[in-house]
């Protein structure tokens, strides 16, 4: 089953994501697979250069997610030449690491899930865009949502360097000082970005929780599954982006394990399929036991959904009150639904804002110590964040010379690639009878893998604005019998 | 905002072909020089993100490496940004330039009244670190010519 699956080169134009579905003789479903292509050879590319040149060279893995390959990276280069962040550095990093996540998580939620939830998973492919998102909620929001990422921008440009490819965590801290007008202006940005997210969570209420039909969406078997869950906490079991120890919690929400990321070898493997190039990483204890929910599989999740399913709440007062609701709304702890992810993405948006705010107003932010200057023989270093789309983890090992010699990335969205592709199968089945694909059906199955938000790792800008997206459906013989291709819309 | 008109270099320079409109700004860097009117910016960014760097210009020209198809790798071709009609995207990150323009221009935006593309067909846009094929590298003289004829300058070299 699936070895018929064809490897082609992938191409600016079309294979970011390819669904194959193969049916059986009764034009059901019998197994959906999607391939996320990634770049290989990034660890190999990575041997022999400086450690201090991770940070740099990571964060051009990908133009989606460069600051959270840069500061996994910063904070291994820590680990490697055993040297704490400087209390400041630290506070700097996590400023801007907590300005990214509201940047990521707001543009997300405004032009990626609007289509499936402002404008409707039944509307029209012409509406389905960012252009028909601003239709439904109006150009003064479109406006603001725009103002405020840039403003946003802006301000982490002013601190970390660049927005794309920061130049600024170093091991031991970070290059540059916060001044004080810098801080004003880093208040002021942090109290609209709590505004913002408290707008937007006004918006998710009435947009799609006033909608029985979305909600009996989101609550619908086709797009639940119950898994694993992991994500990082801090020292109260809250969730926490930039730092924390690793917990993992079952189906039933029962805390399972809890560890630094220097024993992810421990607890993490990795299972290779032979139509994917993706490797799926399982729980090591409980072992691969296939494409499986329940307490007996290995599969877990990251993201969103994972991360407040795993902690035991946000740090902050206000993201805290919309982490309860969500909870009691959704039915208690764990939420399963994979469409929930949406609505705990803008939990984390104003928990994120409200960290951005009280990190602003602490006076520290502009102190001169910004840096501990290494002096240990660099030799092993491990860095872990939560990226926008979940837990990434940079493993390094060097001479000692600081040269790299070994390197290890587990992205976010290979965490959840089991996950993904048993959302993309399960969505499939549920909608294809009689072999027939139409655009809604499709649309449907990919709001099953656009809820995780995957970030394909590729660099590719689409210039020509064509969808990445291509579905081949397979009779029983393997053979193709229909094609999608959405970038040829 | 100093210029009236921007030249955008798109690419990523770790990946092979796709560094070429990056390497290409940075000739042009020199050529434009003394040419407060025209800003001369390389990105590797994509997406929404792009919709920042365009506003406030009255012409923008992209150069980027594309795999099209329908050219041999190193040929340099223009596209008429007209015929990229916009297309529901799955993902922001990837939203094309006729995406950005509609919603520039729905949002009320200053958005550029033109927009050309200069594009060279890639061989490989996917090896890590890998060079530029042959063709693209032969290729780059051709692609600032046509860059500085599209911003109406005349390159002596």
């Amino acid at each position: 089953m699936g070895r018929h699956v064809v490897v082609d080169p992938i191409t600016r134009l079309e294979g970011h994501g390819k669904i194959d579905i193969i049916l059986n003789d009764e034009g059901g479903v019998d197994r959906a697979y999607f391939q996320v292509p990634e770049l290989r050879g990034f660890e190999k590319f990575l041997v022999g250069r400086p450690i201090e040149d991770a940070p740099q060279i990571t964060s051009r893995i990908c133009g989606v997610c460069p600051m959270a390959h840069h500061m996994a990276a910063a904070k291994a280069a820590d680990d490697v030449f055993g040297v704490e962040c400087a209390p400041t550095g630290r506070l700097i990093r996590e400023w801007c690491y907590n300005a990214f996540t509201f940047e990521d998580h707001a543009l997300h939620f405004y032009f990626l899930g609007g289509p499936d939830f402002v404008v409707g998973p039944d509307a029209s492919k012409a509406e389905r865009n960012i252009v028909g998102v601003i239709g439904k909620v109006g150009v003064e929001v479109g406006k603001r949502v725009i103002a405020m990422r840039r403003e946003v921008r802006e301000m982490v440009t002013t601190i970390a360097g660049k927005i794309i490819h920061p130049v600024f965590g170093l091991p031991g801290g970070v290059a540059r000082r916060v001044s004080a007008e810098e801080r004003a202006r880093c208040v002021e940005i942090s109290e609209k970005a709590v505004e913002f997210a408290l707008f937007t969570l006004g918006v998710f209420r009435d947009v799609v929780l006033k909608n029985e039909e979305y909600v009996g969406w989101i609550l619908s078997e086709g797009y639940t599954h119950k898994t694993h869950y992991m994500g990082l906490v801090d020292s109260d079991g809250k969730v926490n982006f930039y730092d924390g120890l690793l917990r993992v919690v079952g189906p039933d929400g029962g805390r399972e394990s809890e560890f630094p990321v220097r024993e992810y070898t421990d607890y993490i493997d990795e299972h290779v399929e032979p139509w994917s190039y993706v490797k799926f990483p399982y729980l090591k204890k409980i072992g691969w036991k296939g494409f499986a929910e329940g307490a007996e599989s290995g599969v877990y999740a990251v993201a969103p959904l994972a991360r407040l399913n795993a902690a035991d709440g946000m740090p902050t007062p206000k993201a805290q009150e919309a982490y309860e609701e969500y909870f009691e709304t959704l039915g208690g702890k764990p939420v399963h639904h994979t469409l929930a992810t949406h609505w705990a993405r803008l939990v984390e948006l104003l928990g994120a804002a409200e960290l951005m705010l009280e990190i602003a107003r602490d006076p520290r932010l502009i102190d001169e110590h910004i840096r501990n200057i290494p002096t240990r023989t660099p030799t092993e270093g491990f860095g872990v964040v939560e990226a926008p789309r979940g837990t990434l983890i940079h493993h390094y090992a060097t001479d000692e010379n600081g040269l790299i010699t070994m390197a290890n990335l587990i992205v976010a969205t290979q965490n959840n690639a089991a996950r993904i592709a048993m959302s993309v199968d399960r969505a499939a089945r549920t909608l294809i009878d009689r072999g027939k694909v139409d655009d809604t059906i499709l649309n449907k199955i990919e709001m099953a893998f656009r809820a995780y938000d995957p970030c394909h790792g590729c660099a590719t800008h689409a210039l020509p604005g064509h969808t990445p997206l291509w579905v081949r459906v397979y009779d029983a013989g393997h053979e193709l019998v229909q094609e999608v291709r959405r970038d040829r819309a | 905002m100093t210029g009236r008109t921007l030249i955008l270099g798109l690419g990523n320079e770790l990946l092979a072909d796709d560094a070429v409109g990056v390497l290409v700004v940075r000739q042009l860097s020199n050529d434009l020089a003394d040419r407060a009117d025209i800003d001369v910016v390389g990105t590797p960014e994509h997406g929404l993100a792009l919709l920042d760097l365009l506003i406030g210009y009255d012409e923008v020209v992209l150069v980027d490496a594309i795999v099209s198809g329908a050219h041999e790798p190193g040929e340099v071709f223009e596209i008429d940004p007209t015929e990229l009609r916009p297309t529901p995207n799955p993902s922001p990150h990837y939203a094309g330039v006729p995406e950005l323009l509609a919603l520039g221009e729905r949002l009320g935006l200053a958005m550029p009244r033109g927009v050309r593309i200069v594009a060279v067909e890639a061989g490989d846009l996917l090896t890590l670190g890998g060079p530029m094929t042959v063709g693209v590298r032969r290729a780059l003289p051709e692609l600032r010519r046509r860059v500085l004829d599209a911003v109406g300058v005349h390159a002596w070299s």
